[in-house]
């Protein structure tokens, strides 16, 4: 980097006052200053960090296919649907008398041997979309399928948690590593959140990134309605994040190799910023590709290798840093597939599917009921655990919030965690 | 706000000497979604009277019915019928599948009508158009018949630029509007208010210039307008209509729905509502002061409310030109979405979860406004996740579009897309350094600048961006990577924020 893009940023309190104190001074910046700094600075009252229990959601996009990732090798009607697709009883990792994990999920079979993994089958709701958008859309807003709503679960979360939270606390309550925000995070409030390219390699352009926004965001301000200000203010904030987050994750030394893959590395930098002791609640990172309408068989195997890895590496981690009792992880895809399968040896848009939730504190094992696959051909599975349910718990029961109050009704939790 | 110019001049045009190409800049970006340099020029050459007929033309171009829009048209009497006469799950799966075909269609809808706003010939009246769809506020979320929301902005399109009685007496019959401000269930025996409490307060009026009895009895004027989906839209009953006498702001009479849209025009609040509401909307938050919005509107109603008049007296008046509104102006997602896509010479991809998500994200997905009041503009764009989200964009559109991550059905549409000639979803190296390649860094920073921010921008921001470019970078692969870097953190900063 070019010595003359040194950054003046301070990203930590203190080394905001030591910078101040050696000459740079307080006004040197503060009119373009993080309001944050300034504002604890003058009350030079530093916030408390506490330790919390952590969610991170996984989101499979594109719909993962859950008839062959929880396999009912028992069920003859499985393979009358799926004459091509139907993997062979001898496969399956077993998880009990009917039941086995797709043969690439091995890493996770283990975690489910722990006791560490556990599997909410027939996952879904009433009046199923089989569009991506919206039906992902009604699983990140929490929403009836008829229902339209503006924020998502974890923005309601948020809303709720942090009302009162101190103006100063700057450090993001939820953070995605995915490529743009999740509409899961949208509150009826502004909060800090923090997002990051899944895809690696780019650390570099970031980090130049930042340094040429500080740069430019620290020039004078033009005239109006004191907008620009207002601009760079929040970009600062934003900026001292990113330049934290940044740190933290070029520091972490991880307790176990992960896999090198995008999805893997996102999970390495949850940890990172989980063993850092960020103040941060809802983690989310995602895995695509689960859109499996032709050639489904390798496809999925190589998707399931990567989040079966992936997540077992990061649960390595975790224990080793001593954090897993800190953190729950889950998985969603916003639909399952058909359970017929079609002419291209792929699946098409479908319901309900299993979802998985991962953790030391979980209670492991098989949950809910799997669905009867007694049907026509074309026919969709008739979901039996609405996604809500898993939401309500993970509210409740790990993350200490009024469930009702985020998903706007009763739902029954499960008992999961 | 304190204004230099004094009210008497505010509305005279803006002298021709003062045409120049700030003044160009500001016009085209706040009527419209931003300006290019070969756009300044041609409103330079062309005039400013010529530029506004081209901004806001007599007979302006409509946006064309969406086919999605069409069949939903088309199927929508069907599955009516279907839930009409069948039950149990027969019904449900009909009720399930109007349902996907409507959030497809308003999908598509949103990403048609911002294809159409992106074309330059097209954005002023657009843009126009979409401040109309902020006063007379419908929703997609309760309309859910997404044709009723297309005719919704058809409607405001083609009264748009004509008298404003007109255009309101039109919204009142906007099937759209009868499902969202629940006129539908508003029975002679039992009016309801809604839409007579928002003609007053949010279209015509503003708060304060009428009774709760003026509403009462304005409601019962409105009974009997139905929005019906086997007849194609409006219908009025007048079995239901209340035709009795009724007594509003001070009159009666046998009046009806139109005969109350005339005598609200002849409130004197009438003549600077909409002004005012237009001055928050395109030169900013602090509202403008009455001695200076009550010549324009006086102006207004001497012209019978014709809004073409009101539109070209106002962005040709010396008061838009004022320094205290260069500048300054927080870009709304749309126009920095839009103005990105002009900027970089990009086609808008038919893919939802390109286009719409990031619409979503920065806090104004189409259709979907928070509520009857609309968007509230301004500073409530930005927060923390909002901004992040701009900067995302900027990155999305920098970054080319992996094919491998994308859903079948988003393949099959970028696929239809490129074979009608739209390919340039995303910068791509060839297409971007075309004009910048052959300059010297410190031409590039002023290049970058000039074209997407043009104006007297501080020279510590120039400066940063010249430095970073300048800045070793070894084979024309970094040049291209340190060109695109600096654009990307251009279009993230502050600056291009505003206009």
């Amino acid at each position: 980097m070019p010595s003359n893009h040194h950054s003046f940023l301070p990203s930590t309190r203190r080394e905001f006052l030591r910078t101040s104190g050696k000459g740079i001074g307080l006004l040197a910046f503060s009119q373009f200053a993080p309001s944050f700094l300034v504002q604890s600075t003058l009350a030079a009252s530093p916030a408390p960090e506490k330790d919390r229990t952590i969610l991170v959601l996984v989101q499979l996009a594109g719909g993962n296919d859950g008839l062959n990732t929880l396999i009912p090798f028992e069920d003859e009607n499985y393979y009358r649907l799926r004459p091509t697709l139907g993997l062979p009883k001898e496969q399956a990792l077993r998880m009990s008398d009917t039941l086995g994990l797709h043969p690439s999920c091995a890493a996770m079979h283990g975690l489910f041997n722990d006791g560490k993994l556990a599997v909410v089958q027939n996952v879904g709701y009433p009046n199923p979309n089989r569009s991506h958008f919206r039906s992902a859309e009604i699983w990140e807003t929490a929403s009836n399928s008829e229902e339209f709503l503006g924020t998502g679960w974890v923005g309601r979360f948020m809303d709720n948690a942090c009302a009162g939270a101190p103006a100063d606390s700057h450090d993001p309550i939820a953070v995605h590593i995915t490529n743009g925000l999740p509409q899961s995070f949208l509150g009826a409030e502004g909060h800090s959140t923090f997002g990051m390219q899944p895809t690696g390699g780019s650390r570099r352009e970031s980090e130049e990134n930042r340094k040429l926004l500080e740069a430019m965001a620290a020039a004078p301000a033009g005239a109006g309605p004191g907008n620009a200000s207002f601009l760079k203010h929040t970009l600062m904030d934003a900026l001292v994040t990113e330049k934290k987050v940044q740190r933290v994750l070029g520091d972490y030394r991880p307790g176990t190799p992960y896999p090198p893959n995008a999805f893997a590395n996102s999970l390495r930098n949850v940890a990172a910023l989980i063993a850092a002791g960020l103040p941060t609640r809802v983690y989310f990172v995602s895995l695509s590709g689960f859109d499996t309408h032709s050639n489904q068989l390798t496809q999925q195997a190589n998707l399931l290798t990567q989040l079966s890895e992936g997540l077992a590496a990061f649960q390595k981690d975790l224990a080793a840093h001593k954090l897993d009792d800190q953190v729950t992880t889950m998985t969603f895809s916003e639909f399952g597939r058909r359970p017929s399968e079609n002419e291209s040896r792929g699946t098409d848009h479908g319901t309900a599917a299993p979802l998985f939730i991962m953790g030391s504190k979980v209670k492991g094992g098989l949950h809910g009921t799997p669905p009867s696959l007694n049907l026509e051909r074309n026919q969709d599975i008739e979901f039996s655990t609405d996604f809500r349910q898993v939401y309500a718990t993970m509210l409740d029961s790990w993350l200490s919030c009024p469930s009702e109050t985020v998903l706007g009704g009763e739902f029954d939790p499960l008992p999961v965690v | 706000m304190q204004l230099a110019l004094p009210p008497a001049d505010a509305w005279q045009p803006l002298p021709a000497a003062e045409w120049n190409a700030d003044a160009a800049r500001h016009l085209l970006r706040r009527a419209g979604w931003t300006a290019q340099p070969a756009a300044v020029e041609r409103a330079l050459s062309e005039g400013l009277p010529a530029t506004l007929d081209r901004l806001f033309p007599r007979e302006p171009s409509l946006l064309p019915k969406p086919k999605m829009i069409e069949r939903a048209e088309q199927e929508a009497p069907i599955y009516a019928q279907k839930v009409r006469t069948l039950s149990g799950d027969e019904r449900r799966a009909a009720e399930r599948m109007a349902r996907e075909r409507s959030q497809m269609a308003v999908q598509d809808l949103a990403i048609k009508w911002l294809q159409f706003a992106a074309q330059p010939d097209t954005s002023g009246f657009a843009k126009w158009v979409l401040f109309l769809s902020d006063v007379y506020v419908v929703s997609a979320e309760k309309v859910r018949n997404m044709p009723f929301v297309y005719q919704h902005f058809d409607v405001l399109a083609r009264h748009g630029l004509g008298p404003a009685p007109e255009l309101t007496k039109a919204v009142s019959r906007s099937p759209a509007m009868v499902l969202y401000l629940d006129l539908n269930g508003s029975q002679r025996r039992a009016p309801n208010e809604n839409f007579a409490r928002e003609l007053f307060e949010l279209f015509v009026l503003g708060e304060g210039n009428y009774t709760e009895a003026d509403i009462k009895e304005a409601a019962r004027a409105f009974t009997g307008y139905r929005a019906q989906v086997l007849f194609g839209g409006f219908r009025y009953v007048p079995n239901q209509h209340d035709d009795g006498e009724k007594t509003i702001f001070d009159q009666t009479g046998k009046f009806t729905g139109d005969d109350v849209i005339d005598l609200a025009y002849r409130q004197n609040a009438a003549s600077t509502f909409l002004p005012r509401e237009m001055a928050k909307f395109y030169l900013g938050d602090s509202p403008l002061p009455a001695e200076y919005l009550d010549p324009l509107g006086a102006e207004w109603r001497k012209n019978n409310h014709d809004l073409r008049t009101l539109v070209h007296q106002f962005f040709g008046s010396r008061l838009f030109f004022a320094p205290e509104f260069r500048g300054g102006f927080i870009k709304s997602p749309v126009q920095f979405y839009l103005g990105l896509v002009q900027d970089l010479g990009l086609d808008i991809a038919p893919l939802p979860r390109f286009t719409l998500n990031p619409m979503r994200q920065m806090g104004q997905l189409l259709f979907h406004p928070p509520n009857v009041r609309g968007w509230l503009g301004g500073r409530s764009w930005i927060n923390s996740a909002t901004l992040a989200a701009r900067r995302q964009l900027v990155e999305t559109l920098f970054t080319a579009i992996e094919e491998k991550n994308l859903n079948a059905d988003e393949l099959i549409d970028l696929v239809a897309a490129r074979t009608n000639g739209s390919e340039n979803f995303t910068v791509t190296e060839q297409h971007f350094l075309s004009t910048l390649a052959q300059l010297a860094p410190a031409e590039q920073a002023e290049r970058l600048v000039r074209t997407f921010l043009g104006e007297s921008v501080a020279a510590e921001f120039t400066a940063s961006l010249r430095q970073f470019i300048a800045s070793p970078s070894p084979g024309p692969f970094q040049e291209f990577r340190r060109l695109k870097r600096a654009a990307v953190a251009l279009l993230q900063s502050p600056e291009y924020q505003l206009c």
